[in-house]
């Protein structure tokens, strides 16, 4: 007996412990009804959740507030998000409240809030997660339903971009009991085949119809998925959780087979494209690989001997003509000064003087007689006029004084 | 199946379509020798051709995939 003995501090915190391993208890959602709900001045909402079977103590402290949106009151229907743990002092389980929400209208709107703040926190939206969506898929996958429009619209687009594409159907229930289980099975199907992409989705529809897309295990399969996943829900303003997770969001089953399938018809004229590019460019370069052999051409021939020879050869010339022609200009410029001077002399010759009918008079002695003091009476004196000669005596002098000579 | 997964694998078409992209860009520089240009644009050639080749122009039927996962024609 006395060896099973404990303190009550012990017990309570053996239980304690319990409490705290237990998975399911560190986050659950409880939703009850509200009572004996007291504001604490410190803050703190102490409360109870009831239902017909029973109540179980809440509490929310003052750190937590950020987890209720509005004032608690007496009666409501509300879910509550939390832990429950042992509080010692009165060896009493509670549950510590992280977040309440209201239950009843709009509860999908609050599960699908919860369920998207969940996945957020976990990282399941972040963009590092997010594969790259192939742009020539050869493959796609398809899990939706086999009768309704989107497959029909994503047939007939795939069809007219690029009918050379493989399309795979998972025929997929997509609404009601059972939904989330087909979908999920597609999805896990269809990435065991070797498809490039996958679509995954529905046309549009109430919430309650869309609801599959909005469930933790369909949004799981999809971040889960190996293939890259596109997510076509619904029309442009229905966003589910499936659309968050995704690889990339299509507005509807359409816009996704636009983003799935390659338009053929654009890849031929890339392709045509760069064949032009290719032929363009090489012609080009050839163009100029001949332009600078022609160039190379010149100059090497150019640089010839012969054609510095001949070079040469033209200069040696040039200046032979040169020297022939300064040559003449100086024998044709000697004559004319001789010329000049032929004139001259000309202009000074006696002979010319005595043409005009003046003489010439000399002594015996051959002397110019210039004045009457170089002659005597009787001396013969010669007369050289343009013909001949008259000798003649001197009769006498006769000294005339010539004006000229007085200025 | 399996031969084709290796196959795509090895390259794919964006791949292929950034080496030409690349190529062309060498072949552009100014100061490439026509040798270098010959060989680019040999490589340029190649590439289109396994480009056309890997586009398989063969019309295709939409299949579906049943839970055994077996495939058949849709309808």
């Amino acid at each position: 007996m006395t060896r099973n003995v404990y303190t009550v501090k012990q017990v309570n915190a053996y239980i304690k412990n319990m409490f705290t391993q237990d998975y399911m208890l560190n986050r659950i959602y409880v939703k009850g009804e509200v009572s004996n709900c007291k504001y604490h001045t410190s803050g703190h909402i102490y409360f109870s959740l009831k239902d017909g079977s029973g109540t179980i103590a809440c509490v929310m402290f003052a750190g937590r507030r950020g987890g209720l949106s509005f004032r608690m009151q007496e009666g409501q229907q509300v879910i509550v998000l939390g832990a429950v743990s042992v509080y010692e002092r009165s060896g009493s389980y509670q549950l510590y409240a992280q977040e309440i929400r209201p239950d009843g209208e709009g509860v999908l709107y609050e599960r699908f809030q919860m369920l998207k703040r969940e996945l957020e926190e976990m990282g399941m939206f972040a963009p590092e997660y997010k594969k790259t969506i192939p742009a020539y898929a050869k493959r796609i996958g398809i899990v939706t339903a086999p009768t309704g429009a989107a497959i029909r619209d994503i047939m007939n687009i795939a069809s007219r971009r690029n009918p050379y594409v493989q399309l795979i159907l998972y025929p997929a229930q997509v609404q009601g009991e059972g939904a989330k289980e087909s979908i999920v099975r597609g999805i896990r199907m269809l990435q065991d085949t070797d498809v490039d992409v996958m679509i995954v989705g529905r046309g549009g529809g109430s919430i309650e119809d869309l609801w599959a897309f909005n469930e933790e295990e369909v949004a799981r399969a999809i971040f889960q998925c190996r293939v890259p996943v596109i997510s076509a829900v619904g029309h442009e303003t229905d966003t589910t959780i499936a659309d968050y997770v995704a690889d990339l969001r299509a507005p509807t089953p359409s816009a996704a087979a636009e983003l799935a399938v390659s338009d053929y018809l654009q890849t031929q004229m890339r392709l045509k494209e760069y064949e032009l590019r290719l032929n363009r460019i090489l012609a080009q370069r050839l163009r100029m690989a001949k332009q600078k052999i022609r160039e190379y051409g010149m100059r090497l021939k150019y640089l010839h001997p012969r054609y510095r020879l001949q070079e040469q050869q033209q200069r040696l010339a040039d200046l032979e003509d040169n020297l022939r022609r300064l040559m003449e200009e100086k024998i044709r410029d000697s004559r004319h000064r001789l010329a000049i001077y032929m004139e001259i002399i000309k202009g000074l010759s006696p002979m010319d003087k005595l043409n005009h009918g003046y003489s010439y008079v000399a002594n015996e002695e051959g002397n110019v007689v210039r004045s009457i003091c170089q002659v005597k009476r009787r001396e013969n004196l010669e007369i050289y006029v343009t013909d001949g000669m008259i000798r003649v005596s001197v009769e006498s002098t006769k000294e005339v004084r010539h004006d000229r000579e007085d200025r | 199946m399996t031969e084709k997964t290796d196959d795509r694998e090895e390259i794919g078409l964006e791949d292929l379509f950034e080496r030409l992209e690349a190529a062309i860009h060498s072949m552009e520089e100014e100061d490439i020798s026509l040798e270098d240009s010959f060989r680019l644009y040999h490589e340029g050639i190649d590439i289109l051709k396994n480009c056309n080749d890997r586009i398989d122009e063969v019309e295709k039927k939409m299949l579906i995939l049943d839970e055994e996962g077996g495939v058949h024609e849709f309808e």
